[in-house]
């Protein structure tokens, strides 16, 4: 199937998957509460856990893992570098702030890593954090101007896959390259250049996305209201992908019972949640509680948009995944607690729904 | 201390090759050539065989001809157990901040088995092609600050730092540096010019720096030892059972005239102290000493400054080094892993032999010293 719908999951935070299984959503959850903070393991890169966890994604048939940007974790091409040669199949979205490193060096990785790993990589360009957050990585500019600099990050990066690594001038604001080059080529079976998702709910981000992506990336909403921005992206021919956290159980009150054990004890907001300037975070704050029947925002506040959870039976899921592919989505980035029941739950009940599905649109 | 040593690791192909005419650099820098992709059957053949033949790290170079070095250090570290890397890196491209955060994560990965070579920069116009445009000296400043931040963040604070080039404000990374021994990579600074030295004492561990005569060296080692550093000399090395033999072996390394032209080229349009040095010493002499050799410069580069000879000559030479204070070695041959093995077997072990000797002489006269 030529338009099936693209499954993606979160790499799991080190050290939270329990390699005996033997962990429960809510102790999984207070690990992700807990990683920021100076004791927690995982800063610490976690090759067990992770192999552990990308070799249930691969059997479950999802297609690729986000690897998320911050201070307080491991750095994304070094961890996609390490998990990429230990499998086969699974491909690594890296996030990646792009006021860290010049575009050729930034080419240079991403080619070098695509050849170890048979091209299995692909980026989540990420304008910005918090300005604290950025402060701290050397980055003063403030939210607008990271977008005006993510385009030209983006667009010299581009230039290297585009032209053929040789060459390449630029002339901007914010970089200036002269007969930039490059010897190592991006390698792939189908590609010449990786898929660039680009995550916000600005409307910088979209345009962002539109001019130097080919895929827009945000948390997901209900279908409804999202439908006007993925046409506006899909008429661009540029890819939706929806990022949202999953539970599906047998029957719809057990779900719903699952989510709510992982509200934190002391309904405390996360600090990852208050401390961010970016629009996708002040947009989740504002909207609590039940989205859609199978959409729940309740765990968002504590735990930041991209836990807006789909939840419902194997059935009930497919047909919401369904929805939004109407809509015109075409991919999801998903995570659950614990991540690798949850992978498990939907490679064995979800896809297989969904495929039906598919099939029989297609005849 | 046991003198250490490391190896040059191959460009991508380079384990296959047969003669070391296809190394040139004027060979690895084409567009097409194999140097651009990675290795990792040959890497893997290679990092394997430098394990047993006891070397302690290789030296992965950065270009923009060749893959990016952090990468590899994490692809090679996650197939060998003992083998360490030292990553070249230029100080320019990337933020100290993620670099660190880099590296830190590499060591975790890799147990901790990595150091940084970092280098101010290279030719100008490569530079620009990364979008640098600094001149040499200033490149030099910003190298300083670099590493003064890689430190903070090593040493385990929030960083705050507002200098000329890099400004922070409340750093902090989560992820440490690994190791088994350490809190941070060992650090090396190469280059011959005064700005480099200078680098190398306030920020580094060790000092490299290309092979010259003891003689020669032995003011500049002595100054660097006594400022707290080590100092590591890079070099070629011919071993065969006999000088005349090893000599010979040289001989037919000599490439054609063209890739003499070009090389040439390239080491006079750089603003590299090191580089002049060497042609220099190749166009004065060719012979720096009776085992030292700078002809092959010419046609493979500066870093091909020749040690030539028997196993006991070659193990002698390097007790010399040890003498004046040199205290490690990154070096290179042709073929490149067969020169290798045969440093493991058939000189390494004399070093060895002669270190304990040597100390134990060093112990027989202070305990002479000691009884008058």
């Amino acid at each position: 199937m030529t338009n099936a719908l693209r499954f993606h999951w979160m790499l799991p935070k080190a050290f939270e998957v329990a390699l005996d299984g033997r962990q429960t959503p809510g102790e999984a959850a207070r690990y992700r509460i807990e990683s920021t903070r100076p004791e927690s393991r995982s800063p610490q890169p976690d090759a067990d856990g992770w192999l552990h966890f990308a070799t249930r994604a691969e059997e479950a048939g999802i297609e690729s893992v986000l690897i998320s940007f911050s201070r307080y974790e491991p750095e994304p091409f070094v961890v996609a570098c390490a998990l990429g040669r230990a499998t086969t199949r699974l491909k690594y979205i890296v996030a990646y702030r792009s006021g860290l490193m010049s575009p050729t060096s930034f080419v240079q990785q991403i080619n070098t890593l695509s050849a170890l790993i048979d091209g299995r990589v692909a980026i989540n360009i990420v304008a910005g954090s918090a300005a604290a957050e950025n402060r701290g990585y050397g980055d003063f500019l403030a939210h607008d101007e990271r977008y005006g600099r993510a385009e030209e990050f983006l667009a010299a990066a581009n230039a290297f896959w585009r032209d053929g690594h040789d060459g390449v001038d630029f002339d901007g604001r914010y970089y200036k390259l002269e007969k930039g080059m490059i010897h190592t080529p991006f390698t792939s079976p189908d590609r010449g250049a990786p898929e660039i998702y680009v995550s916000g709910h600005s409307e910088q981000s979209m345009q962002l996305a539109a001019s130097q992506g080919t895929c827009w990336l945000r948390a997901a909403d209900a279908p409804e209201k999202i439908a006007p921005q993925v046409a506006r992206m899909r008429a661009q021919g540029i890819g939706v992908c929806l990022r949202a956290a999953v539970c599906c159980r047998p029957t719809r009150d057990e779900a719903i019972r699952v989510v709510q054990s992982l509200l934190p004890p002391d309904k405390q907001e996360s600090t990852i949640a208050l401390k961010n300037d970016s629009r996708m975070y002040a947009e989740s704050r504002s909207t609590d509680g039940w989205v859609t029947r199978s959409l729940w925002a309740g765990l968002v506040p504590h735990y930041g948009p991209v836990w807006t959870t789909l939840l419902g039976t194997p059935e009930e899921l497919a047909g919401a995944f369904l929805a939004y592919k109407e809509i015109g989505v075409d991919q999801f980035i998903l995570s659950g607690w614990p991540e690798v029941d949850e992978v498990g739950i939907f490679g064995a009940e979800v896809i297989p729904r969904v495929r039906d599905a598919e099939r029989r649109q297609v005849a | 201390m046991a003198l250490r040593f490391h190896w040059m690791f191959p460009k991508g192909g380079e384990v296959g090759m047969k003669t070391a005419q296809e190394t040139s650099r004027v060979a690895t820098t084409m567009r097409n050539s194999p140097a651009a992709i990675p290795d990792m059957a040959g890497w893997t053949r290679f990092a394997r065989a430098a394990e047993e033949s006891g070397i302690e790290s290789v030296l992965l170079s950065f270009s923009r001809y060749e893959p990016d070095t952090i990468l590899i250090a994490c692809a090679m570290g996650r197939a060998t157990s003992t083998l360490k890397y030292i990553v070249a890196y230029r100080s320019g491209l990337i933020q100290p901040a993620p670099f660190v955060q880099q590296i830190n994560t590499l060591s975790g990965f890799i147990g901790g088995r990595v150091a940084l070579n970092i280098v101010a920069g290279s030719s100008t116009a490569e530079q620009r092609g990364y979008g640098d445009y600094l001149e040499h000296d200033d490149r030099y400043a910003r190298a300083d600050e670099f590493l003064s931040i890689c430190r903070s963040f090593w040493d385990g604070d929030d960083v705050d730092f507002d200098g000329q080039h890099y400004r922070i404000e409340r750093g902090k990374l989560h992820t440490r540096f690994t190791a088994p021994d350490r809190r941070a990579p060992e650090v090396y600074v190469a280059g011959h010019s005064e700005q480099a030295v200078k680098l190398a004492v306030s920020k580094g561990d060790a000092w490299v720096r290309l092979i010259d005569t003891p003689e020669k060296l032995a003011p500049a080692v002595a100054n660097a030892r006594a400022q707290g550093i080590e100092v590591c000399l890079r070099c070629c090395v011919i071993c065969r059972e006999t000088r005349d033999e090893a000599i010979a072996a040289m001989q037919a390394l000599k490439p054609a005239e063209e890739i003499e032209r070009q090389e040439r080229a390239i080491l006079k349009a750089s603003d590299s102290k090191t580089l002049h040095d060497a042609l220099a010493a190749a166009d004065d002499q060719g012979w720096m000493g009776r085992s030292l050799y700078a002809g092959l410069v010419p046609f493979y580069g500066s870093s091909c400054i020749t040690l030539i000879g028997s196993p006991d000559e070659l193990a002698g030479q390097f007790l010399e080094y040890k003498n004046i204070g040199v205290t490690q070695f990154i070096i290179a041959g042709w073929p490149k892993l067969d020169e290798m093995v045969r440093f493991g077997r058939d000189v390494l072990p004399l070093v060895r032999q002669k270190e304990v000797v040597s100390a134990q002489v060093l112990g027989v006269r202070k305990d002479l010293r000691l009884n008058t």
